[in-house]
């Protein structure tokens, strides 16, 4: 039985980050689309006004993965605004590696998160989940998780730098 | 018709919120809508504010009816997710306001703050703002992608967060 802590990721940890995020794109077939790099990690969670806060969930090293890691999962959030409701978690990114799933980090993590947001005082979680990926949703919504495009309409939009600056030019 | 679009500041937030108010009126979902002038100006325009906006202003001889010429644009930081929430009244819609608008938050976050993406949400039935969108170059992610937006909110976060 694995025992694992969870705590606040720390500068030291960015090259653990990055690796699993791309293993999380790898996972959903988009990992060619992480351009994210580790000096980016460093500067945009860790300076004077940080984008992303993360927790890692880390192992002994009697139980590292064959390559020698112990950080072994991660979720990635940050805080955001609804004009209804007001402050949000909105929790980014959120990976487990897959030889350590099974054993409750996945649920500890959704714990501390959830405890994060009910103490700076958001009025909900909010994420985006592949629909293909039913084991997740299932996961989410067995903790009484909404999919909101799918009960409200929601449908997320994207606009990329290239279109918006041509927006500004027009 | 002559416009001007600035930053808002802790005075719009009167105007803020009520046409906060109104978007959700247009979007059915007024029994939603918790937020009072007083959130936005302390989240707003605090030391770390978790909000941005954008305000269009008419001058006095083009102002409403009711006797205002805001409208407002809500936007996030950097790289997280924006709402739409983007509302101008119907007399002052097809003069450009709305592009103009978009186009400020493009600024801002693009060429301003080094953004890659914005993301935001709409619903599908309002087809005049996702034909808009689409015009000005975005994509449907949930449709092209499969991504859906989930939630969790009041008790059932609260469940999550005990031991």
């Amino acid at each position: 039985m694995a025992s694992f802590i969870l705590r606040k990721a720390e500068p030291k940890d960015v090259s653990d980050i990055l690796r699993l995020i791309k293993e999380l794109a790898k996972f959903e077939e988009m990992e060619e689309q992480v351009i994210l790099t580790e000096k980016d990690l460093l500067e945009d969670g860790f300076g004077d006004h940080p984008f992303y806060h993360c927790l890692v969930a880390e192992v002994p090293k009697e139980q590292q993965s064959p390559e020698g890691y112990t950080v072994i999962g991660f979720a990635m959030y940050y805080f955001t605004y609804d004009p209804w409701i007001g402050k949000l978690l909105y929790l980014e990114d959120f990976y487990v590696m897959q030889d350590y799933r099974g054993l409750g980090i996945g649920s500890q993590i959704l714990k501390v998160l959830s405890e994060t947001a009910v103490r700076t005082r958001c009025s909900s979680m909010h994420f985006i989940v592949a629909e293909n990926n039913t084991k997740s949703i299932e996961f989410y919504k067995r903790r009484g998780a909404a999919d909101l495009s799918f009960e409200e309409g929601w449908r997320l939009f994207a606009i990329d730098k290239e279109d918006l600056l041509k927006m500004t030019s027009k | 018709m002559d416009f001007s679009i600035r930053a808002a500041n802790v005075e719009d937030c009167k105007d803020i919120a009520r046409m906060i108010t109104e978007l959700a009126e247009y979007e059915k979902v007024t029994d939603q809508v918790k937020i009072t002038q007083r959130d936005l100006e302390q989240d707003g325009f605090s030391k770390n504010p978790f909000f941005h906006g954008i305000i269009a202003e008419v001058p006095e001889q083009h102002k409403s009816k009711e006797g205002d010429g805001k409208n407002t644009d809500s936007n996030r930081n950097k790289t997280t997710v924006a709402s739409d929430k983007k509302w101008l009244y119907l007399c002052f819609l097809g003069k450009g306001i709305g592009k103009a608008l978009m186009s400020k938050v493009a600024q801002v976050i693009g060429s301003g703050r080094g953004c890659h993406q914005l993301n935001f949400t709409v619903l599908d039935w309002n087809k005049s703002s996702v034909d808009f969108y689409l015009h000005q170059g975005c994509t449907d992610v949930t449709t092209d992608m499969g991504y859906h937006y989930m939630s969790c909110k009041g008790e059932a976060m609260e469940h999550l967060a005990q031991p």
